[in-house]
């Protein structure tokens, strides 16, 4: 089996305080740190095992400016064989966008696959709708919150999708084909400091994005705003004894705490 | 003429309460409101569309993206394109939804929470509810997925019972099949069940933490409950796991600490009696929900508060 697998790199903004900039037209990500989504670590480390126990290889790809070239080093160390970057400085929000670009690569650069695997959505913008774009463009079968492989055969796999409410649906899907992973499909392995210098070494392949079709935007971002506020928090100050304080208060006089 | 169509979701036999946002985004949108749903004992909202077009096929063959690829290419033949197609914002909304947007060679904005109708503009959320882009199609039919409990609020009633019409469901695809439902284990703890829940997110950093968590819970004679990164990690079992995915729980108190407040997450706790949230970020959507709120550092927070409770 031949995978490709998309990873990217993504603005770490769990922790951070956003700030819009102007009338809304940026958000400053200046300051925050940047990191491999979430669900693009779980997607490279399922690629990896299917590897692991079907044979085949693993490719690395990334969309993005040249610091992506990070995760895709990461994704070796992982246990990738190749790494490519399909290098843009531009902002790809449009999910139609990114599917095409993505397919014209594949198209263009004849990139033999299997089964290519995307994050069901990334931490930044949260479309969670590359994968089904993408398998949409190039006519192959498509699922989406994958939360479970279970068997990898020669012309389909049997996998599990996440529902609501813990329910899970097993579906067949015939190969080739696009799946989109779910977090906490598996235990992604750790990456040392040493794996990913060790990974430097292993070339990646660099494409300008400019080679390829990615159509005009079917979207338009027209500005961006704060969250409406709603009622909003009474908030308990003071020194941390105090605030505590207040906070057991809060627990008796609802009777959860004697 | 100019209609917006609704993709209802069923699953199991139910028409998911989630539709009603759907019907709703659809009446502030105007024009007619068809409803898609599949042939069978569902609770329709018949009076809240202009009309409904009933499916004959199976849930699991209606679920099914690929199939509704062909669903949708029968309805345009029969009704022309659409203005707008409504999916929820779902497991299986999701993936049709972006499917059939590459198919079609369509616009998509998925979890839309909000719409500006005066400047034709829709809200969606971006890194986990902390800003909200404002987004416009560039071309119709535009594709969207709406997000649970955002409009069902402007699901309004007809005057008139719907017109309902069936049609042939689409041969059903070889290339992707339903085999079974798979229900989770069953679990030591119904985190349904507690009055009192202390909920943990990724706030907590690492590993280790959590065991001062699982004394302060202790402390408070509270059941540990955690978020979906939490979950993920294998840090706490998929039981304890409050959202969407997980457990939809109304404690008498939810202590929520280290939690941002993503949106899957508020959806599985919102209706709490009190819910009390500890963050060190003040911009964390999880204060807009919460009664009572802390800025700080959680696990301050927690050994001060496992002190006091301990004297």
């Amino acid at each position: 089996m031949n995978i490709l697998v998309f990873t990217k790199r993504v603005a770490a903004t769990q922790e951070e305080e956003l700030r819009i900039t102007g009338e809304g037209q940026a958000v400053d990500l200046s300051k925050v740190p940047f990191k491999v989504n979430d669900w693009d670590n779980y997607s490279v480390e399922e690629a990896v095992r299917i590897v692991d126990k079907s044979g085949g290889s693993v490719t690395a790809i990334s969309i993005g400016d040249a610091e992506s070239d990070e995760v895709l080093r990461r994704a070796i160390a992982m246990g990738a064989k190749d790494g490519f970057l399909v290098e843009t400085g531009d902002i790809l929000n449009d999910p139609f966008t990114r599917g095409e670009l993505i397919r014209s690569f594949i198209d263009k650069e004849k990139v033999p696959f299997d089964i290519i695997l995307t994050g069901v959505q990334s931490e930044d913008d949260q479309f969670g709708a590359v994968g089904g774009v993408l398998a949409g463009l190039m006519g192959l079968p498509y699922a989406s919150m994958v939360i479970g492989i279970d068997a990898v055969e020669k012309d389909h796999v049997i996998i599990r999708r996440e529902l609501e409410g813990g329910l899970q649906e097993k579906v067949k899907v015939a190969t080739p084909c696009v799946l989109s992973i779910q977090s906490g499909i598996n235990e992604p392995r750790y990456v040392s400091i040493m794996g990913i210098r060790k990974a430097s070494k292993v070339e990646r392949k660099v494409f300008k994005a400019d080679g390829y079709e990615k159509g005009s935007p079917k979207i338009e971002l027209v500005k961006w705003v704060y969250p409406e506020k709603k009622g909003g928090a009474t908030m308990l100050d003071g020194e941390l004894a105090d605030v505590c304080g207040q906070l057991l208060g809060i627990l008796k006089e609802k009777g959860v705490y004697q | 003429m100019s209609y917006t169509l609704i993709v209802a979701e069923v699953r199991r036999g139910v028409f998911e309460e989630r539709n009603l946002d759907s019907l709703g985004l659809g009446t502030l949108l105007g024009g007619e409101a068809v409803l898609l749903v599949p042939d069978g004992a569902y609770e329709a909202a018949d009076k809240l569309v202009d009309a409904v077009v009933k499916i004959k096929a199976p849930e699991e063959v209606y679920l099914n993206p690929m199939n509704m690829g062909k669903i949708l290419e029968a309805v345009f033949a029969a009704r022309g394109k659409p203005d707008h197609i409504l999916f929820t914002q779902s497991s299986s909304g999701m993936e049709a939804a972006a499917y059939a947007a590459g198919l079609f060679g369509m616009p998509v904005i998925t979890d839309v929470s909000g719409y500006d109708s005066q400047a034709g503009v829709f809200l969606k959320s971006y890194y986990s509810d902390k800003v909200f882009g404002q987004f416009k199609a560039a071309g119709a039919p535009a594709i969207l997925t709406v997000r649970s409990g955002s409009f069902r609020e402007f699901a309004a009633e007809k005057a008139a019972a719907a017109a309902a019409e069936a049609m042939e469901g689409a041969p059903s695809v070889e290339a992707r099949t339903f085999v079974e439902y798979v229900e989770e284990e069953k679990a030591d703890i119904d985190i349904t069940k507690a009055e009192f829940l202390l909920s943990v997110g990724r706030g907590i950093g690492n590993q280790d933490e959590v065991a001062g968590y699982e004394e302060l819970a202790g402390a408070l004679k509270a059941v540990l409950s955690g978020s979906r990164p939490v979950i993920d990690k294998l840090w706490l079992p998929k039981a304890r796991q409050v959202g969407t995915s997980g457990k939809t729980v109304k404690p008498k108190v939810y202590l929520a600490m280290g939690i941002s407040g993503a949106f899957q997450h508020i959806a599985g706790m919102k209706d709490s009696d009190c819910i009390i949230a500890v963050n060190k970020d003040p911009g964390a959507p999880i204060f807009q929900y919460a009664h009572y709120g802390i800025i700080g550092d959680i696990h301050k927070v927690r050994d001060k508060l496992k002190e006091l409770a301990k004297g």
